[in-house]
């Protein structure tokens, strides 16, 4: 009977699983990360399993993929990982083992492969997808200085965007909340660390509109022309799902 | 006046600006300072036009004292006047940037006065923003014509990209639409620049300062004077070539004066041609076509049914279909339907395996259009020729079909008029190019 492998949803999680695959000779019949737990259907042919993350095994996968195949498509296989697409672990198991069976020595780095396409488009979606991000944070500004944003991004982009705000905002204290997957980075003018804010309400309440938003909202409206109105080629480079927490669209969203 | 009035009147004022790129400056963050500049550019938002937003683009003032025929600040336009002070645009760039609305600050100006104490003012801002804010973000400055060389070369020192509009294609047209302007008084800020920035390029010092990290660019109005696509692109390669320019962006005309020497008030802004030239642009800048591959003095405009690319490879039959192994990188980019990731990804991954049609597709080829140009063990036999009369009318797209509401009368039975039968092309590339050149060509020219 095949195993169904239940893991703690991270990445090392996910290696520390093909890691304990190679190492016991399990028979694996799927890979499920924990976030999905609540409302997956169970297969009654498969056993349920779990393995925990052990950051000794994941470090020493990693070294292997790095050996086998270069940094460029561990870190590839990372932003694969992020999407969290429904069965992208079985995608990823499945180039792992053809990697590590050494039958086709030219199979490492040829990016189209039908193991390694499919991961290749969605990584890139999700760098896409965190490069866009970058201008789509919106800070307000909280009481005690603190600039405070929540995004929902569809891909877990948030650590591919740190080190960017780390950068532009050295001197600044400011936080980026994912208030989909309930996470957040705090800089503290130092340090980031990640936090988690068990009320989200009392912050948001905390940063109402200001002047500064409104004087944005104007300028947003202010800087379109009108006779070259394009409401299809908005929500292509903008699609609906982001308006959520941009002020500039927020009062045309009512309406749509 | 409060800055909420002014910020609405100086965006308003701006908006014909093209320009909103933020790319191409990598300069870090400044000890203690704020921002930094990323050089593949970030869109911040965009607009209902569709326009990317990235830039803070206002005018420093509105109030000025040419009169050229095309722009909506003309000193004889009634509109209300008014002007920043240095202080309240650095105070409203910190705090949106500080947001993280936007990349940085594009500043342009009316000119007030004489063109010299315009840029003395352009300047001035900037300067504080560098030196007493310590900003580092993308800062996008309008070298203002006949402004003298010492505050060009200063305005180079501060900003990241320097602008000067060449709105008219034509010298002639420009002198005959905007009578203090004309081609030289606008190439010789380029100019100047363009080498200064060479100088400071030469100087492979670490502490040599920074001058113009994200070059010049410029911009120039479709379909206000009578230019054919061909001496359009002409102009721009030479940019391109000779004054390093990083981008040239087109603005379809938008009637906003009712002037005897521009188009009608009514006519609409020439989209479709606006978005061929860019298409155009593009091949010049990442496909390797040179400016008269795409046109030349037998097709002078562009064909607006189709995209450059396509024209071109329908026009050199005896090129395709190509192999798909074997061919160099620069045959794969001149492919319809395979762009620059995909050739990428072809020449990456042909090394270590055959490449057959349907992993083609999963790499985002657009088989809708490259199935007719690309030769492979794959294709029908009947497909492994060209015949681009044939293929012409496949590869146009056309307008899905609606349904017409039967009651209303408005709407119903209206027949193509007389002048809009020129859009019904040819199936010869040729004629059919020459018939839709007079479609956005203004009657008055």
């Amino acid at each position: 009977m095949s195993l169904c492998i239940s893991y703690d949803s991270t990445f090392d999680g996910f290696l520390s699983v093909v890691f304990e695959v190679y190492r016991q000779r399990l028979d694996v019949g799927d890979i499920r990360p924990d976030r999905d737990a609540a409302g997956a259907s169970v297969d009654i042919f498969q056993q349920p399993f779990r393995i925990e993350t052990d950051q000794e095994s994941a470090r020493r996968l990693k070294r292997a993929v790095i050996n086998a195949a270069g940094e460029d498509v561990l870190q590839t296989l990372n932003a694969a990982f992020r999407s969290e697409e429904a069965g992208i672990e079985m995608k990823i198991f499945a180039y792992l083992q053809r990697l590590f069976s050494g039958v086709d020595k030219n199979f490492a780095r040829n990016p189209a492969s039908n193991e390694m396409l499919p991961l290749f488009q969605i990584a890139r979606a999700v760098r896409r997808e965190a490069g866009g991000m970058l201008g789509l944070v919106r800070f307000s500004k909280t009481s005690d200085g603190t600039y405070f944003s929540e995004i929902e991004p569809k891909y877990d982009v948030l650590d591919l965007m740190v080190g960017h705000f780390r950068g532009r905002f050295a001197g600044e204290r400011w936080a980026i909340y994912d208030s989909k997957r309930k996470y957040g980075v705090y800089y503290d003018g130092h340090s980031a660390s990640e936090v988690f804010i068990p009320n989200l309400e009392a912050v948001t309440a905390e940063t109402p509109p200001d002047t500064i938003t409104q004087l944005w909202k104007d300028y947003y409206n202010a800087i379109s022309i009108k006779e070259r109105e394009n409401p299809r080629l908005l929500r292509r480079c903008l699609p609906v799902h982001y308006w959520k927490h941009l002020p500039e669209r927020q009062s045309v969203r009512q309406v749509v | 006046m409060d800055v909420r009035d002014k910020l609405n009147i100086l965006a308003a004022a701006a908006k014909y600006d093209v320009s909103c790129s933020s790319s191409g400056s990598n300069r870090p963050a400044m000890k203690g300072g704020l921002g930094n500049g990323c050089s593949a550019g970030i869109c911040h938002t965009w607009s209902s036009d569709g326009r990317c937003i990235s830039l803070l683009k206002v005018l420093l003032s509105n109030a000025c004292k040419y009169d050229c025929a095309y722009c909506v600040n003309r000193r004889s336009n009634d509109v209300p006047r008014a002007t920043f002070t240095p202080k309240e645009l650095i105070d409203l760039t910190l705090e949106f940037y500080r947001r993280n609305y936007i990349e940085g600050l594009f500043l342009s100006s009316a000119v007030i006065g004489t063109p010299d104490y315009t840029m003395e003012l352009l300047i001035k801002v900037a300067k504080e923003l560098r030196t007493v804010h310590r900003f580092g973000g993308y800062i996008h400055l309008k070298s203002i014509p006949g402004a003298s060389s010492r505050l060009l070369h200063e305005a180079g020192l501060y900003a990241d990209r320097s602008s000067v509009n060449i709105e008219i294609p034509s010298d002639k047209a420009l002198q005959y639409l905007a009578p203090e302007k004309n081609h030289a008084s606008i190439l010789r800020p380029m100019n100047y620049l363009a080498e200064r920035k060479i100088e400071y390029k030469a100087d492979k010092s670490r502490f040599s300062p920074r001058f113009l990290p994200a070059g010049q660019s410029t911009q120039m109005i479709v379909g206000a004077s009578g230019e054919t696509d061909f001496q359009i692109l002409t102009l721009s390669s030479g940019f391109y070539k000779q004054q390093q320019m990083k981008r040239v962006y087109f603005s379809g005309y938008v009637p906003i004066n009712a002037d005897k020497r521009l188009p009608v008030i009514t006519t609409k802004p020439p989209l479709v041609r606006e978005h061929r030239l860019y298409q155009a642009d593009w091949l010049m800048r990442f496909y390797k076509f040179q400016y008269d591959e795409i046109l030349d003095e037998q097709h002078p405009n562009l064909d607006l049914e189709l995209d450059p690319k396509i024209a071109w490879a329908l026009r050199h039959p005896e090129m395709f279909p190509i192999d798909i192994q074997t061919a160099d990188y620069e045959m794969l980019l001149r492919v319809p339907g395979i762009g620059v990731k995909s050739a990428q990804l072809i020449a990456a991954s042909r090394r270590y395996s055959k490449i057959r049609l349907e992993t083609l597709k999963k790499m985002g080829v657009v088989m809708k259009r490259a199935k007719y140009f690309i030769y492979h063990p794959d294709t029908p036999a009947s497909l492994r020729r060209l015949y681009p009369e044939m293929i012409r009318q496949q590869l146009i797209v056309h307008p899905k079909p609606q349904q017409l509401d039967l009651f209303d009368s408005a709407n119903t039975l209206v027949l193509p008029a007389p002048e809009s039968s020129t859009t019904f092309a040819l199936p010869i590339p040729a004629a059919s190019a020459a018939s839709s050149s007079n479609l956005f060509i203004s009657k008055s020219a």
